[in-house]
């Protein structure tokens, strides 16, 4: 006698979610120890120049100093007195690189200043063994 | 006669409902990633190198960029910064010696950054090396 196909139990399978609300709080944690507190101070009033060569940047870099439209200059955020304290500041921060990479420094400069403002700033970069990387805007972006 | 209180309450457990927080937990995840903007900003990198100071003139052959106002001048004839970057781009700096790259930057009293930085970005472009031209004081 044939025997009668048997009826296939229908199982149920869980997903195990339990664990989810575990794996979501590790993931916000993860990302505030590992994310990178932004030190651009975005507050400087400054215009940028134009140029057609400049390029999104992707190197980190070691300081940002900035010169905002008044002649203001602000080293990583904080208002500083002169050129020598950029440079003092940027050669405390380059003391243990040991690659070209981590010697890049942002420069932010407004348009309409002076050879005489943004010079000397130029030149401390420089002497303390940054690597300038200027900020500009493209003109067609 | 005053009817005793028989009723017992209701048992109720302390427990903090903790169902939704996988829920509260991945808002917050989508909330930062759509709230963060990632900056990245356009620049481009100028070699600069510190050196000591010098009162003599590097060679008779080093190009020398010279800002004086809004006019640019290569090797004292006047061009636009077009005609810069198409002299520049002549000369080959890339394929040759660090110490033939150089090129001597001037520029006047009250020069704008604007023209500045248009004359380092030409110069980094074709692989330049920039020596700040100092005035005598």
């Amino acid at each position: 006698m044939k025997k009668r196909p048997q009826r296939r139990k229908r199982r149920t399978v869980p997903v195990p979610i339990a664990s989810m609300g575990d794996i979501a709080f590790l993931l916000i944690i993860f990302f505030m120890v590992c994310s990178e507190v932004s030190r651009d101070n975005s507050n400087i009033q400054v215009t940028l120049p134009f140029s057609e060569y400049v390029e999104k940047i992707e190197i980190p870099v070691a300081a940002r100093v900035a010169i905002d439209e008044s002649g203001e200059i602000y080293f990583d955020g904080v208002r500083v007195d002169g050129a020598k304290d950029v440079e003092w500041g940027v050669r405390a921060l380059l003391t243990n690189t040991v690659s070209d990479d981590q010697r890049h420094v942002q420069f932010k400069c407004d348009a309409a200043l002076p050879k005489e403002t943004f010079e000397p700033v130029l030149k401390a970069i420089a002497e303390a063994g940054g690597i300038i990387e200027a900020v500009g805007e493209n003109p067609n972006p | 006669m005053r009817k005793r209180y028989t009723r017992e309450k209701k048992h109720r457990s302390g427990e903090i409902p903790t169902g939704s927080f996988s829920d509260i937990a991945f808002l917050l995840i989508i909330y930062f990633l759509v709230a963060t903007t990632l900056v990245k900003v356009k620049t481009i990198t100028a070699d600069l190198p510190a050196g000591e100071k010098t009162s003599q003139p590097q060679s008779d052959k080093t190009p020398i960029v010279n800002l004086r106002g809004n006019e640019i001048f290569l090797n004292d004839r006047n061009v636009s910064i077009d005609e810069l970057n198409d002299r520049l781009a002549a000369l080959e700096l890339g394929t040759q010696e660090p110490s033939k790259r150089v090129i001597m930057l001037e520029s006047a009293r009250g020069t704008p950054y604007e023209n500045y930085f248009q004359a380092l970005a030409s110069i980094s472009k074709h692989d330049g090396v920039v020596a700040i031209v100092e005035e005598d004081e």
